[in-house]
């Protein structure tokens, strides 16, 4: 007999519990359910009955929704922080277009000369701002959709990456490059935390929830 | 080869993946795993602590269901996981607990074969040395040797549950089992012990 089986020995002194010395624990473990805000709350869409977009008090039924599990809420945070990191990479991109050369830009396949450049810089500079600003406002938009539960919202938001996948390539200076990889990175980690097992189940319960209550 | 308790923690990944939606699933687990979860808890640091332990672990496990990898049917290196780092928040308990053992030496009360009771006299005066031995372990290599040797986990359940390679859970058990051998080796319970076991 080895020291295993002497172990093994040693743990047979300590029978399975009875049932009852388990009480304690699993009505810590009921009252947990119960508190979770997920409880019940999924069965009660079926319950809402149809055709009640309005009821008595006149404001319109709140749709119902499970909560959204963490890898979503993960996956917003770092959409979030991804607005922040556009922030960042329009700063220095604005800092940038002061240093912008005639040889670096062409439009439509033409080089520009230093006098177009020079009568042009104003709307460069206005359509770096736009762009930026329209890509915040993306950020913002997926992550508070993909915080709904709306499935369009996370495709488009694995779409958008892919296209900021393919921007990349485009990129001069040190500090544009490491805040877009920075930013590149927030979103492939936050797609992929739209994609994870508990996320997809969260996407498909809001939109049988959606569909439950469409008349 | 080892141990399974039913084809039931075959689907403990579908419980889990049942219970993101309809969280009172959850319990379909507790009911299938605490009993033994709590042993566990219990053999480690006395049935006072595991009485806290069990309710603690399985609410740890509720609170990160979502995070679970569906890729595993079987959840109980993933609970053992979680019991063993609550073990690691009560290192005072579970000292006290092999303090116990090691004080408690009753003798055998099962009549049998002279050899065989004599055997296990032998091996009661051995457990203050094993659970003195088990005391000194370094936390990590306990945590192996005892998953393995008390709950029959496989290296890559142990692996699992302890979050560390399959390569690190054999060098810590084999690093374990020296060293409660050569605790328990050339002492005078361990050579007659060896000596009834062998003859029988």
């Amino acid at each position: 007999m080895n020291e295993m089986e002497l172990l093994r020995e040693l743990a047979q002194e300590t029978p399975l519990p009875a049932p009852a010395e388990l009480d304690a624990a699993r009505a810590r473990l009921v009252a947990a359910i119960a508190a979770d805000p997920a409880a019940g709350g999924f069965t009660a869409v079926s319950e809402v009955p149809m055709y009640q977009p309005y009821p008595s008090s006149g404001q319109p039924v709140e749709p119902l929704r499970p909560p959204a599990p963490a890898p979503v809420l993960d996956a917003v945070k770092l959409m979030y922080g991804g607005a922040v990191g556009t922030v960042v990479q329009l700063i220095i991109a604005l800092a940038y277009i002061g240093d912008i050369r005639a040889y670096h830009l062409t439009v439509l396949g033409h080089h520009l000369t230093t006098a177009q450049l020079s009568h042009q810089r104003p709307l460069i500079i206005t359509l770096a701002i736009a762009f930026g600003l329209a890509l915040i406002a993306l950020w913002l938009w997926m992550a508070r959709a993909n915080g709904q539960g709306r499935n369009w919202a996370r495709i488009l938001s694995t779409v958008l990456f892919g296209l900021a996948t393919l921007q990349l390539s485009g990129l001069h200076g040190v500090a544009q490059v490491f805040w877009a990889m920075l930013t590149w990175l927030t979103g492939l980690a936050a797609v992929w935390q739209l994609w994870r097992p508990a996320s997809s189940a969260f996407f498909r319960q809001c939109r049988q929830a959606a569909r439950t209550r469409q008349p | 080869m080892r141990r399974r308790r039913g084809s039931a923690a075959a689907d403990d990944a579908a419980v889990i993946e049942s219970s993101w939606r309809n969280p009172e699933r959850f319990a379909v687990l507790f009911d299938r795993h605490a009993p033994h979860i709590y042993r566990y808890l219990a053999r480690r640091a006395g049935r006072q602590v595991a009485d806290d332990l069990v309710a603690e672990t399985f609410l740890a496990a509720f609170a990160k269901r979502d995070r679970y990898d569906l890729g595993h049917a079987d959840a109980r290196p993933w609970l053992y996981g979680i019991a063993t780092n609550l073990v690691g928040q009560h290192r005072r308990d579970e000292a006290r607990q092999y303090r116990i053992t090691q004080a408690a030496a009753a003798e055998p009360e099962v009549p049998g074969h002279a050899e065989r009771v004599a055997a296990d006299v032998t091996a009661q005066a051995m457990r203050p040395l094993l659970a003195a031995a088990l005391a000194a372990l370094p936390v990590g290599d306990r945590d192996v040797l005892l998953l393995i040797a008390w709950e029959q986990l496989t290296y890559q359940e142990v692996s699992r549950a302890l979050a560390i390679p399959v390569g690190t859970v054999r060098s810590r058990l084999h690093r374990a089992r020296t060293k409660v051998r050569q605790a328990l080796a050339g002492t005078d319970a361990a050579a007659t012990y060896e000596e009834l076991t062998t003859n029988e």
